[in-house]
């Protein structure tokens, strides 16, 4: 048996609960991700994905146990947030917005020598190149998508967590994204992934998630993603309202 | 500290007498007003773009006017009328941060519950004020609501130098930071940026600096002149750093051109109100010109 690299740790989240005020967005979640997997995770809007890879971040309150176990001592977490608020008033390039995430010194000074080469290379890997010295406020979702993707690549993670948007299905974008996990899988990353796109969950993700508020099922998608489960998912309401 | 400004008003007095530099600059208050003018408008034209990135334009002002209500809390307690400062500072940070942390518990949008301390803010300020105006000069209330450089002390002017490189060098070490935290919170987090901690150094920089500048420009405008140039720059820049450059030179001339020409004209005019005239001045210039090119 070959024996799997592993840079990524396991994540463990046993009962995982979360309210907001009186609203219940969370109930009773359990889920492992494992290093070289891709672990999808998909559900109706306001199902509480967002919600949950937040908590998995260790950024909201909630109830239940959450850990990452590491190898050896906690290694780097990419995160591919679902949007960011980019003003319309602020002029922020591709460029800019990529060297406020991972230098010091401050962006408007330019990019620092440091990083400048590993900027470039993220940026050509999704795509992106000819286009950094673009707003914001220019570029298709799709676009924005895969320059906050090639932020996360920066340093190189040994976790990566992506909360990808409904309306961002740009072919070319979701090819590259594929292309890029793939090659983390191999170096034994663990790759978390929000995704919308079913046809290709069930081509690429090694298990599947299907959150709204509870787990809807959860296994390898070639058992679980049949015709009852999904439609299931299409017709569900937001169930936050009780408790 | 002293030694520093003599130098440079040595090097004024010398160049005006040399007829490089305008008559009017051998004079010592003239001097001060040019200081003041250099100090507050780069450091307002720089920090103004991270208001405006983090949308606080509507919070910078409600400080303003809580530095209102201080003012006249101090005057109230008797502490000296032309610099109330321990009230001021006091009163405007409390505001600050009590601000901020209403926003993170309530989970209230920030613009309505702004508005509503905004509104408050102004009325408990004039209230006061009004209140006090019987007893004490209203020239003096004037200075402070739209700024007079020719009142400025050097106790002034030593304030002013204590929190512009307070907020300089906070605001250029954790630029990045600031802005990051406001574009996404949780990315900010997983990039080791502890962002609940930096909303409140930046709202208590934004108080300070507020606080410092009123004397000069006045309680009223000092947000003005932090939103004004970035607004105009952000009419002319393709980058960040093009961004940040035009909202520091707009806000610099600005500022030396409000302070220096009425005095040139002899013009009895408040220096807030000279200098945000400028601004916008410039503002309306760079709009016309965004207008143009879209064409
Ligand atoms: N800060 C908050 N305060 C109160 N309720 C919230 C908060 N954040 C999210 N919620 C609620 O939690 C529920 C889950 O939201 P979440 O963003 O996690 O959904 P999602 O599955 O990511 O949806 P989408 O597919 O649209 O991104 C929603 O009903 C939302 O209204
Ligand atoms: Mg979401």
């Amino acid at each position: 048996m070959e024996t799997k690299i592993t840079r990524g740790p396991i994540v463990n989240c046993a009962n995982l609960s979360m309210t907001f005020g009186k609203s219940c967005v969370l109930d009773k979640i359990d889920f492992t991700a494992k290093p070289g997997e891709l672990h999808c995770i998909i559900g109706p809007n306001g199902g509480g994905k967002s919600t949950f890879v937040k908590s998995l971040l260790g950024q909201l309150r909630h109830e239940g146990s959450i850990s990452l176990e590491w190898d050896n001592q906690p290694g780097r977490i990419g995160y591919v947030p679902q949007t960011i608020e980019v003003d319309k008033t602020v002029p922020l390039t591709v460029e800019n917005f990529i060297s406020l995430c991972v230098q010091n010194r401050p962006a408007f000074l330019g990019i620092s020598k440091r990083v400048k080469k590993e900027i470039d290379s993220v940026l050509e890997r999704v795509n992106m190149l000819h286009k950094k010295k673009l707003l914001f406020s220019e570029l298709s979702g799709g676009e924005r998508q895969r320059v906050l993707f090639a932020q996360a690549l920066i340093p190189s993670p040994d976790l990566l967590i992506l909360d990808e948007p409904m309306n961002s299905i740009d072919r070319t974008g979701a090819a590259i994204f594929s292309g890029i996990i793939d090659d983390l899988k191999k170096e034994g990353v663990t790759v978390i992934w929000v995704h919308h796109d079913l046809a290709q969950v069930r081509e690429k993700a090694d298990v599947v998630t299907c959150i709204n508020r509870s787990i809807i099922f959860q296994g390898v998608p070639r058992d679980v993603m049949d015709e009852k489960h999904l439609l299931e998912i299409f017709t569900a309401q937001p169930v936050q309202e009780a408790i | 500290m002293e030694m520093i400004y003599d130098l440079f008003r040595h090097l004024i007095q010398n160049l005006a007498q040399a007829g490089i530099l305008p008559d009017s600059l051998t004079y010592t208050f003239v001097i001060n007003a040019l200081l003041c003018a250099l100090l507050i408008g780069p450091t307002l034209g720089a920090i103004g773009t991270l208001v405006v990135a983090k949308r606080m334009a509507f919070f910078s002002s409600a400080i303003g006017n809580a530095a209102l209500t201080g003012i006249a809390i101090g005057i109230l307690l008797g502490e000296p009328v032309a610099s109330p400062y321990v009230s001021l500072f006091a009163f405007s940070i409390l505001f600050a941060i009590f601000l901020n942390f209403a926003k993170n518990r309530s989970g209230m949008s920030h613009d309505t519950l702004i508005g509503v301390f905004l509104a408050a803010s102004l009325a408990l300020g004039s209230t006061l004020m009004l209140g006090v105006s019987k007893t004490i000069n209203v020239h003096i209330l004037d200075n402070f609501l739209f700024g007079s450089i020719i009142t400025a002390s050097s106790d002034d002017i030593t304030l002013l130098v204590v929190a512009v490189v307070a907020t300089i060098v906070i605001g250029i070490k954790n630029y990045n930071r600031f802005l990051l935290s406001g574009l996404n919170p949780s990315l900010a987090s997983v990039r080791q940026v502890p962002v609940m901690k930096y909303d409140y150094i930046f709202v208590i920089l934004i108080a300070l600096i507020t606080v410092a500048s009123v004397k000069i420009v006045g309680a009223v405008l000092v947000e003005a002149l932090l939103i004004i140039p970035a607004a105009a720059a952000r009419n002319i820049s393709r980058s960040l750093k093009s961004f940040v450059l035009w909202s520091v030179l707009i806000s610099t001339t600005s500022a030396v051109v409000g302070i220096i020409l009425p005095m040139q004209l002899e013009l009895s005019i408040p220096t807030g109100g000279a200098i945000i005239i400028v601004a916008t001045i410039f503002f309306i210039a760079t709009l016309l010109l965004r207008i143009i090119r879209r064409q």
